[in-house]
């Protein structure tokens, strides 16, 4: 199959691979999945799974499949593939309950989730599971396959994040199989081991990975009642875990501040946005730097899929809390360091890709943004339009200006080397990547917001 | 019946010990609410006859 590219990610369950074709993702199940995949689909799971939306639906295709194939389908499609070190903790949170939930679900159908990894959710904006080939047939006696990774990938990273503090789900970027346990053990404040769930589902979980029961092979009962009642005891835990109050930042309260922004700039800046997105007719669009997203909502409201990152993982957070509840179905609010993105990771630093090799290159946002870029960041306005011609084909950026109230904060404490930084030499350096189609004032400020368009 | 990650020995072992706890809580919790939800029915029941 010569138009068939195998995602990179997929390799490591033979039940099955991804692929795209044409722009679409398929998903080929294999003969040896054949027993499971009817189970999944006959037993009245895979209907109640789809039905309560845990589930991404699919349909059976008949297209070129090779020799181990079993049956090909096509799942329902998802417009952006997040992973869990850009989830805000309350993705992480839900997504983690989902996985519960799911494996609760299918041991009532006679089934059991083979693995439990959290890259098997992805974001709607509510969590939803895409590994239809997770599902195995479900053994009296047996225990949970998946429970490890369930500790490693979702119960260690919270616990941290609660714990001690926010920014420690990035450690997920360094293991790829999530945070190992003896880790997340030696992190965790002592007291966490009063913790009845803490205790064993991390701290005496990390001491039994050092026993090896490789001699002599064992196996361990666990009745379906046991398994229930871990799933029960993580779901309480994983529910009571909290962000600390501290866990506040200067970001997530930049708009109550109101420290540059009248009420008659805010609204000014949302129409411009609007009308700008409209004359471009955008597919999608990367918001960076979007604070709590209050400009990703302009283009989701617009119908527009729209990624919605930031640096800040509580703005992220209430961002994320606003589109679960209000349903903004168009809206994926993500952590994204611009400065610092998600590399490639995994097999040859190709298993999970980097953020921009994801990102649709359409159209992205870029308000109030190139100040921390150029002036908090040394970056120099050349190596900022020859990354924005790189990720985008259409750009609307905001132009602030040394005059700014938050320019000069910055610049309070520090030599002022930005002597370059004027809006003349932003538009001669961006005119070399881009054609400015507008240029638009901001009323109420002394900002400037741009559309300009890939040469 | 073996899987394909490996799902650790020792896991599997803190898994069938931890098992037996929170099983029996876990039986314990739905025991409970089955008779709560016992007086509950025999109250709504009783309302019932009571508007009847």
């Amino acid at each position: 199959m010569k138009d068939m590219n195998q995602v990179s990610s997929s390799f490591r369950d033979p039940a099955g691979f991804v692929f795209v074709k044409d722009g679409t993702v398929y998903r080929q199940i294999n003969k040896e999945y054949e027993h499971d995949y009817r189970k999944l689909m006959d037993s009245g799971l895979y209907e109640a799974l789809t039905k309560k939306k845990w589930l991404v639906c699919h349909e059976e295709v008949d297209i070129t499949r090779d020799e181990l194939a079993y049956k090909i389908i096509r799942p329902q499609q998802i417009p952006f593939i997040s992973y869990s070190y850009e989830w805000c903790f309350s993705q992480l949170k839900d997504a983690a309950l989902l996985t519960l939930d799911i494996q609760e679900l299918a041991l009532r159908f006679g089934m059991s989730l083979k693995d439990s990894s959290s890259y098997n959710i992805q974001f709607l904006p509510k969590p939803i599971f895409i590994d239809t080939t997770s599902f195995e047939e479900y053994e009296e006696g047996s225990a949970w396959v998946g429970y490890r990774q369930f500790c490693r990938h979702f119960l260690a990273p919270l616990a941290l994040m609660s714990r001690c503090n926010i920014y420690l789900n990035k450690m997920l970027t360094s293991y790829i199989d999530g945070i190992p346990l003896d880790l997340a053990s030696s992190l965790l404040p002592a007291r966490t081991k009063f913790n009845i769930s803490l205790l064993s589902h991390i701290h005496l979980h990390a001491k039994s990975e050092s026993f090896d029961g490789a001699q002599k092979p064992k196996k361990y009962k666990v009745s379906k009642l046991g398994l229930l009642g871990i799933i029960d005891n993580l779901r309480s835990c994983v529910k009571r875990m909290q962000l600390k109050k501290a866990h506040s930042s200067i970001w997530s309260d930049y708009y109550e501040k109101e420290l540059n922004y009248s009420d008659e700039a805010f609204t000014a800046k949302k129409e411009i946005v609007a009308e700008m997105l409209k004359s471009i007719s955008s597919q999608s669009v990367v918001d960076l730097g979007a604070n709590r997203g209050i400009f990703s909502r302009v283009a989701s409201e617009m119908g527009i899929f729209t990624i919605s990152s930031d640096i800040d993982p509580i703005a992220v957070e209430r961002n994320y809390l606003e589109a679960k509840a209000k349903k903004r179905d168009h809206l994926l609010p993500l952590v994204v360091d611009i400065t610092n993105p998600s590399p490639g990771i995994g097999w040859e630093n190709e298993e999970r890709e980097s953020f921009f090799t994801r990102a649709p290159e359409t159209t992205a946002l870029a308000l109030a943004l190139i100040h921390h870029l150029v002036i908090a960041n040394n970056l120099p306005f050349g190596k900022v339009a020859a990354f924005f011609s790189r990720v985008c084909q259409h750009l609307i950026i905001e132009f602030v200006p040394k005059s700014d109230s938050q320019v000069e904060r910055m610049l309070r404490h520090r030599k002022d080397i930005f002597g370059f930084y004027t809006a003349d030499n932003f538009e001669a350096d961006f005119a070399k990547e881009f054609t400015i189609k507008r240029t638009v004032p901001v009323e109420g400020s002394n900002r400037v917001i741009y559309l300009m368009e890939r040469k | 019946m073996l899987a394909y990650i490996d799902p650790g020995s020792g896991s599997l072992l803190i898994q069938a010990i931890i098992a037996l706890f929170f099983g029996a809580i876990f039986y314990l919790k739905a025991s409970w609410r089955k008779f709560i939800s016992l007086f509950s029915r025999k109250k709504d029941t009783s309302e019932d006859k009571s508007d009847g």
